[in-house]
Formats: C-alpha cells, sequence, structure tokens
C-alpha cells in the first residue's frame, strides 16, 4: 500500500467537477483507492463521496492507494491533483 | 386582451408558439406504505427511471453544440457520475426494501440526507453543490412519474413549437426542449450568465428569464410571443401585433441563415480595407460570446464587475485570476482593459465625497482615473495585476475619463515604478504594454492631439462623450430627447479626435454604443475609424455592413453630412448613405 498526504492547491477545492475527474482517473485503475480528511473517508471512485469530503483549497488529505496498479494510481492522482485539475488557477 | 411582460433577455430571437406550462421542479413527496408483494415492483421501476436519467444526459451530451464552453459538458458528465453512484444508485433500493416505501420517498430520504452534509459545509463555494444532487435527483424523480407502476402512461404532448414556461431550467433541460423542437423559453428565474442561458444562446434558442409569475400570468396553450432580444413576452397578440413579429421572424431566420457565413471572414471592405472589429466585455463570462462572433481582439474589457456588489475591493490574486483567464481565451489576440470606471452612476459607496458632502453632479465628480489617483492603493492593486497578467497574452491598458495631460504622466510614472516592482519580485511581465486612453471628456477630444502624442492608443468613448458634450444627464429621462451621436458637435470633435491620432501616427478606436449601431458603421468609416469595439453580439451585423461597403464611394456623403445643418435631411443623407 502506498500512502500519502496531499494537499488542494485549486482555487474552488475539490467541487463536483474535479471531482468528477479525480473519480475519473481513480476508477481507470484496478486498486482500490482511499481518500481521507480527519475521520471522514471516501472512496475515490464514488463521486458523492469525494465531493463530502468538503475539501477546499489548501485542504490536506490522505491519499492510500492499495493494489496491483497502485504505483501508477498513486502518481496519476497526485498528479492530477498537483495539476490543479487542469484548471487555470 | 394582450399581455404584456417584461422580463431579461438571455437568447436572442423571436418565438410564436402555443404555451406549455411546466410543474414544479420539485414535486412533493409523499410517503406510501408498500403491501410485501409490490417491493420487486417498486425496486424495478426506480431502476428503470435511472435508466431513464441516464439515458436523456447521454443525449443530452450528443447534442451539445461544437464551440460551447467545455464546463456545461463537464456538468453533465458530474451529473451521470453521480448518478451512478453509490447513494443515488443503490442506498434508496434499500430503503425501498427495508422499509417497504415508495421510491420517490426513499430517493427524498437519501437526498436529505446529502443535502445536509453540503449544507453544513464550511467553503460557499462547496456548499452550493447540493444544486449538483438537487439537479440529479429531481431528474430521478422526474423519470419515476413517467414510469408510473402499474398504469399506463399517456404518451406525453408533443412540444413541437411550443414556448416553455418553468421556474428554472437546467442546461440539460434545455438541450432536451431545443431537441424536442421547441420555439422557445420562458423562466421565472435565472440570469444571462447561467449555463443555461449560454447553451439556449449556442443553440439560437430564444430565452426571457426573470419573468416573475410567468406560471400564474400565463396559462396552457396561450398563444405566446418572445422576443429574446428585448426580453419580452406578449400573451394572445391581436392580429396586427402577430403579423409584425411573424414578419420579424421570417426576417431574422433570412439573416441568420447569411450571417454563419460571415464568422470566419475577415472584416474587407469591398476595395480592400481591412477594418478590425473587436468585442467589448463585462466579465470573463461573456468570452463565448465573443468566440461565436469571431472577434479580433477585446476592445473593452470593463473590469467593474469585479467590483460592484460587493463589501471590499477585489485582491490582486481575484483579479490577476479574472484578466488571466481572459487573456488565454483570445489566445495571443490583444485584450484592452480599462482600469475602474467607479463613481458617477456606478457608485462603490453612495456618491458621498470624502467630506461627507453629497455630490451634487456625480458624472462630473470624483470617478474613474480621478478616483484611482486619489486612491492609490487601489490603483496600484489593479495596475499590479494588470502587469502581472501580461505574461499570459496582450494586455493593453486602458485609462479612463482623461481630462489633462498631467494624469496620463502619473499614470505612465506609476506603471513604471510597478514594472520594476514586478520584476524585483521575480514575476516576468511583458517587456512593453501599451498604455492608451478613453476620449470621452470633450476637453480632452478637443486637444487630442496632446494626448496622442503621450498615449500609445486612444479609444472614443461615445457615450459619456455625448453626455457632456450636450449636457445631458444620461440617467434623467426628461432630457434623453437631447441625446443625438450626430449633433454637429459630435462630428466635429470625432473629426478632431481622429485629426490627432493620425497626427502623432496612433490608432484611434472607438468603443461606445454608437460603434456597434448598424445605422452609423458606415459614417464611422468614412470619417477615418478602422477600429470598432461593440458588444459581441453585434458583431457579425457590423461585419456584413463592413463587407459590403466601397470607402472610394462615402467621401461625397461625408461632405455632406458635414455640410448639413439640418437633423432632418442629416438622417436622409445618412439613409441615402446606407442604402
Amino acid at each position: 500500500m502506498i500512502e500519502d498526504s496531499i494537499t488542494i492547491i485549486n482555487r474552488l477545492g475539490l467541487h463536483a467537477r474535479a471531482a468528477a475527474k479525480l473519480v475519473n482517473t481513480a476508477s481507470g485503475f484496478r486498486s482500490d483507492v482511499r481518500l481521507s480528511r480527519g475521520s471522514r473517508e471516501a472512496n475515490a471512485k464514488s463521486i458523492m463521496g469525494v465531493m463530502m469530503l468538503a475539501a477546499a483549497k489548501d485542504t490536506e488529505l490522505l491519499l492510500a492507494v492499495e493494489g496491483p496498479d497502485e504505483r501508477e494510481a498513486f502518481e496519476a492522482i497526485s498528479a492530477l491533483i498537483r495539476d490543479r485539475f487542469g484548471e487555470d488557477e | 386582451m394582450t399581455i404584456y411582460i417584461s422580463g431579461i433577455g438571455l437568447s436572442r430571437g423571436i418565438a410564436l408558439g402555443d404555451a406549455h406550462v411546466l410543474d414544479r421542479l420539485q414535486p412533493d413527496v409523499s410517503e406510501t406504505r408498500l403491501p410485501e408483494g409490490r417491493v420487486d415492483d417498486e425496486v424495478a421501476r426506480y431502476k428503470a427511471a435511472l435508466r431513464s436519467a441516464q439515458e436523456q444526459l447521454h443525449s443530452v451530451l450528443e447534442q451539445i453544440p461544437r464551440g460551447t464552453p467545455q464546463d456545461i459538458r463537464e456538468f453533465i458528465d458530474t451529473h451521470l457520475l453521480m448518478l451512478n453512484d453509490a447513494p443515488i444508485a443503490e442506498a434508496p433500493v434499500k430503503l425501498i426494501r427495508e422499509h417497504r416505501v415508495n421510491a420517490e420517498w426513499a430517493l427524498k430520504q437519501e437526498r436529505d440526507a446529502l443535502v445536509e452534509v453540503f449544507d453544513a459545509m464550511d467553503d460557499p463555494y462547496l456548499k452550493t453543490r447540493r444544486d449538483d444532487v438537487d439537479h440529479v435527483v429531481k431528474r430521478v424523480l422526474t423519470a419515476l412519474a413517467q414510469h408510473e407502476s402499474g398504469t399506463e402512461q399517456p404518451e406525453p404532448p408533443s412540444l413541437e413549437g411550443r414556448v416553455i414556461i418553468a421556474d428554472d431550467l437546467a442546461a440539460a433541460d434545455v438541450a432536451q426542449f431545443q431537441r424536442a423542437g421547441v420555439a422557445g423559453l420562458i423562466t421565472e428565474f435565472g440570469g444571462p450568465m447561467s449555463h443555461s442561458a449560454i447553451l439556449a444562446r449556442s443553440f439560437r434558442l430564444p430565452a426571457v428569464a426573470g419573468v416573475h409569475h410567468a406560471r400564474q400570468l400565463l396559462r396552457e396553450h396561450d398563444a405566446l410571443v418572445l422576443d429574446g432580444e428585448r426580453g419580452v413576452v406578449l400573451s394572445e397578440p391581436d392580429s396586427r401585433i402577430r403579423e409584425h413579429y411573424e414578419k420579424r421572424l421570417r426576417r431574422e431566420r433570412r439573416y441568420f441563415s447569411g450571417l454563419g457565413k460571415l464568422k470566419g471572414r475577415r472584416a474587407v471592405t469591398r476595395d480592400g480595407t481591412r477594418v478590425r472589429l473587436q468585442a467589448n466585455i463585462e466579465r470573463p463570462e461573456d468570452m463565448d460570446l465573443v468566440r461565436e462572433a469571431g472577434a479580433t481582439g477585446i476592445g473593452l474589457f470593463r473590469t467593474e464587475f469585479l467590483f460592484m456588489n460587493r463589501a471590499k475591493p477585489p485582491g490582486e490574486e481575484e483579479q490577476y485570476e479574472a484578466y488571466v483567464s481572459v487573456l488565454e481565451g483570445m489566445r495571443g489576440k490583444p485584450v484592452t482593459i480599462r482600469t475602474l470606471d467607479l463613481g458617477a452612476d456606478k457608485q462603490v459607496d453612495g456618491g458621498r465625497d470624502t467630506e461627507g458632502t453629497v455630490a451634487t453632479n456625480p458624472a462630473l465628480g470624483l470617478r474613474a482615473i480621478r478616483l484611482c489617483l486619489r486612491e492609490q492603493s487601489l490603483f496600484r492593486t489593479q495596475l499590479r495585476a494588470l502587469l502581472r497578467a501580461s505574461t499570459h497574452g496582450r494586455v493593453r491598458i486602458m485609462v479612463p475619463m482623461l481630462t489633462i495631460a498631467r494624469e496620463v504622466f502619473q499614470v505612465r510614472h506609476l506603471v513604471r515604478a510597478l514594472m520594476r516592482e514586478l520584476k524585483q519580485e521575480g514575476h516576468k511581465p511583458a517587456e512593453e504594454v501599451p498604455v492608451g486612453g478613453m476620449i470621452e471628456v470633450p476637453a480632452a477630444a478637443v486637444s487630442a492631439p496632446l494626448f496622442a502624442k503621450y498615449l500609445d492608443f486612444l479609444s472614443i468613448g461615445t457615450n459619456d462623450l455625448i453626455q457632456y458634450t450636450l449636457a445631458i444627464d444620461r440617467v434623467d429621462d426628461t432630457v434623453g430627447y437631447l441625446y443625438d451621436p450626430l449633433h454637429p458637435s459630435m462630428l466635429k470633435l470625432l473629426q478632431m479626435i481622429l485629426e490627432g491620432g493620425r497626427r502623432q501616427d496612433k490608432p484611434v478606436a472607438m468603443c461606445g454604443e454608437m460603434a456597434g449601431d448598424l445605422q452609423y458603421t458606415r459614417l464611422l468609416l468614412g470619417l477615418g475609424l478602422r477600429e470598432l469595439s461593440m458588444h459581441p453580439g453585434n458583431l457579425l451585423e457590423v461585419k456584413r455592413v463592413v463587407t459590403g461597403t466601397d470607402l472610394t464611394e462615402l467621401p461625397p456623403f461625408i461632405r455632406r453630412i458635414q455640410r448639413t445643418t439640418n437633423p432632418g435631411s442629416l438622417r436622409a443623407v445618412l439613409r441615402e448613405m446606407n442604402e
């Protein structure tokens, strides 16, 4: 399992469309992908779960990936977050 | 009896058709206990409704026209994901089985639980995403109504040619109505920048919003006329009004079938002279209109909207983001950004001057560049944001309401100082950021050569220039009759400004109302203007006039106009020139 903390840096945070991109990325892998914020944990393949994390800009999340393609999945998801979900800022 | 209702025009165009009034969007859901044997049927009904909702969204996605902003598509994608996710796709099924309740009630319970979580969020933007939950839930509820258990549903009425009346519409609804062949849309709520409005414009589907109580005032099958440009709805028009609008509708159809072809064409006159047609915008969201019109640049980006309706002015970052989003949208084409033009009719804080007395003539008071030079921290923040944004495209800074040359020197000085400051901080602003000015005060028009000497470009703001020259308050209806862009004084001032630009070899543009008014296009070309900036909605029409004009034919008309002293005959010459 790979686990590390990652900070949301896009201006609008994990809003609906950003959450959709995250879910679409996570769903492309076989590994189990989980995101947690404090005591709240979500399956990163569930859009409602991801939106419910209420992760605004500067929120620190814990990303945990486990499965056959965990390295690739972890890389892809953290790259998406670092890239601000492709948003301008 | 004809009823006349006015609202906000969302999407231009004329529509004539029978009214179809939609029921309340969020139906009241009541709880029904199911007998044991009905539970499986109810689950099947819920799943069938989910499938219909998914199919609807898939076909909406296929239908969205090319050139529509990507985020509309992404929103619909998001809603599809939500439909497939456990809280919507699975949790209600469990509730139906465990509590033996109807599907609507089960979905409502799940919806309330989700909304509660959103309502408890701190972040104001994330909080509003409960709307996404409601959109999705509403779609499933509507589909459930069509899968009413046991009873055969009658075929839904055809919406072809009807005018839809609703309280509010989602973008996906607009797409579905478009496919059903409706003639137009009327909503009680909603504004011109909503996704539904943007999509309605992409479809060229006439729409009017802000028609309060439309669903009480208008009835099913009322004969309606809708004017999406002026935001007007007429119910049960008499035959004369009807004929008038039918004629306009026919003209409009002919017109649009020709306009589309102009989008990719360059604005060149018949004798081969290139004219720059640029767009005026108020906010980054206006960019979809600009793309649709094929503008060669932004000739006026009014920045006031960033500052209005809020307690504190926006910071440097927020402004920077707004400017960059427009610059990136224009992909290297010039973007002329006007510095803050607050004061006068657009007040920040009630029109008091600093001593606390009420200014009796705010239009002549502390506004625009006068205010900016006095409130330097406000101005510095904006200039810093503008200069930083210049890394991302061709920024041109435009200063409003210049009256004396010293204002230009002060702005230039400030720009140079901030440029150094930004470079020291490690920013990389563009090497050359042109600084131009609005010529809208008669004093500046008369001394145009002076301003042309110290500025990189001039732009004529006709609205204020007319108000100041003719001494008429733009907000006072009782003197509105004096408003005349063709007053001889105006023609003289325009010539003086153009002459000033020519002498200093600096470009002169026009960005006021007059620039987008078809009846003046040839006059302005004849006077020597080659750069016009207007509301993007007028651009293709002006382009049509430009491409149909031969500049070599204009001088005799211009001479006649300049000699004419009688306003009536002046209009006659103008009409003759426009033929």
